[in-house]
């Protein structure tokens, strides 16, 4: 075989790989069509907009430059690729008080203005796709989602039932600053020393925004949206779901 | 007739000697500043792996915390130690097998300072935050352009002196080498350019991410090891590759099948369906061009049992050939698609099957190919038969733990996750005990690299032994598998001619 005809044997092999699962679907992706929400179950024609409030992009990179890719990921995977949403909250909620079941798997719309996906590596800890709904009802119990999430970004294991969280503290996205005045709104209930409070740094507030972006909560066009109906007739997993009041 | 035999053989040695002498640099500083960087990354994958089960460990330091520390370990294993050492063996076993002294020894070596500063500052981009957060691209995006570049001007003389070798037989080795020199940019290009330059949807960009991290090993790692394996298996053991066609096939069904594998990662994210499960068949798949690439090197080595014994060289590149053929076992059984593939698709035993092809195969075939190289460019023996069976031993213990550890306290966690009945807690309970193992084993291996740096940096002090008898790992001297005493380059005991 001859040098030439090694290169075109290699590049061919390799080339159509690389055409047919790299290149075609990457730009055929780059610009997603509007999705309709369907006329006959939502009554309406409009098309979708996901709707993502905070600090996307900077908070994104927080999360990118910290790692935290590492152990959480963002990706409720539909059920005949795993059980992600049959977990309670993980992929909206089974009893939701509006709307039923809410539960849905991840869709293209729902990483709306990042760059990159932060879809994983392992699950160390919890997936993150519904997190802030999760915070707001479940973990905040009234109080506000963004201190709650401040206080365990600075330490995780603070909460009895969290004691075995293996989740980093970063205590390095907050500073001890000193009282001038009345105390700050946004300090944390740990005590720096004397006459010094712990508030976030812009790092932390990026964070923390773009974490609280991470909902599943907006009603998404029927055709994105067939999570439920197909998890029950997989698995039938949760008792039959209430009326709901 | 018989003197002219040997003036020619003379000649051949002398000139394989020569080309030795013109690589000493280049090569000794990839393998020495690769071997440092393996240190660096064992210590940073020693700190990140205690954080697992001891999250209060170096607690609360940005520039120590698990998501940077994590990072640094894999991208130093990978662009540190990895493609240093390919780097060494290609540069040598290419100007070998193409019959050229290397004529641009001070450009590879300028390049590999390049390289270095890429990996250095990019390291310490990622441990100081600025890491892009894509999994094995993680170094801050200033760097790919530096690597590319150093990657450029340091294998180009290896293509180049294949194209104006002397006319004859290509040798397998050569096959593998090249195919992992030209794929690599067209990877890392693809990556780096969809990635930093066209920006597209996310999730696609997180699968391009996992189609790199996949390419990197099938289409990087494992050709530069497999062509190292078929160079140094037939060249200690002095017997020719036993089957040309398996070899073949085995070359063909790599070239063909690998491009495809890396995106069941993504199965079930919002992407075109048949793209993670054609990943996932593809990676199955690995075992075609693996066993018979394994059966034909193995098969070749087996003929001389006692060469393998007592040969640092093929001690430890035929282990790497057992750690291909678990890798291979790995691939198949871990991605199953509705049995183990949602198991494993976010558990700890991704990344055992990361370390298993980086370390249990790729490095242990570039230790092997160290231990025959480093004596012929610098024209000295290793020091110590112990310090080499130390390296050996504790590497080996420290792998096969890792392996265990990951992969099945990967399946275990990823057992755990699908049981949604159970709270969250639970399965992070799951993976601490295999954590805990994952440490003491980063342990052993870092201590058999101790042995393992100390001696090549003796090495490269040139304070090796000055003699031809190679170091063995037999207790008697007697009989030499590299050849006998007068020539450290002879072909051993059978009688295939040496290239």
């Amino acid at each position: 075989m001859s040098f030439r005809t090694f290169i075109l044997s290699l590049s061919v092999s390799f080339g159509v790989a690389w055409l047919a699962i790299i290149i075609v679907p990457y730009f055929k992706m780059r610009s997603l069509e509007p999705v309709s929400m369907g006329e006959e179950e939502s009554g309406t024609n409009a098309v979708y907009v996901p709707k993502r409030a905070g600090r996307i992009a900077d908070g994104s990179q927080v999360y990118a430059e910290n790692g935290c890719y590492l152990c959480h990921s963002q990706l409720v995977r539909p059920t005949y690729a795993g059980n992600d949403l049959f977990r309670p909250d993980w992929g909206g909620f089974v009893y939701d008080d509006e709307r039923g079941d809410s539960r849905r798997e991840t869709n293209a719309y729902d990483f709306a203005g990042e760059d990159f996906a932060h879809i994983g590596v392992a699950r160390i800890g919890p997936d993150l796709s519904n997190l802030a709904v999760r915070v707001e009802n479940n973990y905040a119990k009234g109080g506000s989602a963004e201190k709650w999430l401040y206080n365990h970004l600075y330490d995780p294991r603070r909460e009895p039932e969290r004691r075995l969280s293996t989740c980093p503290a970063f205590r390095f996205l907050f500073e001890e600053k000193k009282i001038t005045g009345n105390p700050s709104d946004e300090a944390l209930p740990f005590t720096g020393k004397d006459g010094e409070e712990v508030i976030p740094k812009p790092e932390a507030r990026a964070l923390v925004s773009y974490l609280l972006s991470l909902k599943k909560d907006q009603p998404v066009p029927a055709s994105l949206d067939f999570a439920p109906a197909k998890a029950e007739a997989a698995a039938s997993p949760a008792p039959a779901a209430t009326p709901a009041p | 007739m018989s003197t002219e035999n040997s003036n020619n053989s003379t000649q051949a040695v002398r000139f394989r000697a020569e080309i030795d002498r013109s690589l000493r640099h280049p090569v000794m500083f990839f393998m020495t500043s690769g071997a440092a960087w393996l240190a660096v990354s064992l210590i940073l994958g020693i700190i990140s792996s205690a954080k697992l089960h001891a999250p209060g460990f170096l607690d609360g330091c940005a520039w120590l915390t698990y998501g940077r520390v994590q990072v640094a370990h894999v991208n130093t294993l990978i662009y540190g130690w990895g493609f240093q050492a390919a780097f060494g063996v290609i540069v040598w076993m290419m100007s070998r097998l193409s019959r050229q002294t290397c004529k641009a020894a001070g450009l590879i070596l300028t390049a590999g300072h390049l390289w270095n500063f890429g990996v250095t500052v990019g390291t310490l981009g990622i441990l100081f935050g600025f890491s892009t957060g894509m999994p094995w691209l993680e170094f801050p995006s200033f760097a790919w352009p530096v690597l590319l570049l150093s990657y450029f001007a340091i294998v180009i003389w290896s293509v180049i002196q294949f194209k104006v070798r002397p006319e004859g037989h290509v040798f397998i080795s050569q096959w593998y080498l090249l195919a992992a020199i030209i794929w690599f940019p067209w990877i890392y290009l693809t990556a780096n350019l969809l990635l930093h330059v066209f920006p597209g949807n996310p999730v696609m960009a997180y699968g391009i991410c996992a189609w790199y991290k996949s390419s990197l090993i099938f289409l990087f790692f494992t050709p530069v090891a497999l062509g190292t394996a078929f160079y140094l298996t037939p060249k200690v053991t002095g017997r020719p590759i036993k089957s040309y066609s398996l070899a073949k096939l085995g070359f063909w069904s790599l070239a063909i099948i690998m491009p495809w594998a890396g995106m069941q990662k993504l199965a079930g994210a919002p992407i075109p369906y048949f793209i993670p499960y054609l990943g996932a068949a593809a990676t199955i798949l690995f075992f075609v061009p693996a066993f018979t690439a394994a059966i034909n090197i193995l098969r070749t080595a087996f003929a001389d049992m006692e060469t393998v014994n007592n040969s640092p060289t093929l001690r430890f590149s035929i282990a790497g050939v057992f750690g291909l053929i678990v890798m291979a076992f790995a691939a198949v059984f871990l991605n199953l698609p509705n049995s183990t593939l949602p198991l494993t698709q976010f558990s700890l035993s991704g990344y055992g099957f990361e370390i298993l092809a980086l370390y249990a195969f790729f490095s242990f075939v570039m230790f092997g190919a160290i231990y025959f190289i480093v004596p012929r460019v610098t024209s000295r023996e290793w020091l110590s038969s112990r310090l080499i069976k130390m390296h050996f031993f504790f590497s080996l213990y420290g792998i096969v733990t890792i392996a265990i550890m990951a992969i099945f306290g990967g399946l275990m966690q990823g057992h755990g996750q699908e049981k949604w009945e159970q709270p969250w807690i639970e399965v992070s309970l799951f993976a601490r005990p295999y954590a805990w193992m994952t440490t003491i084993a980063w342990c052993f291996i870092l201590f058999s690299n101790i042995f393992f740096f100390l001696h090549l940096t003796f090495m490269w002090l040139r304070l090796g032994r000055r003699s031809t008898h190679p170091t063995l790992l037999a207790s008697v001297h007697g009989h030499s598998p590299h050849g006998e005493e007068g020539d450290i380059d002879n072909v051993g005991s059978g009688t295939a001619s040496a290239h």
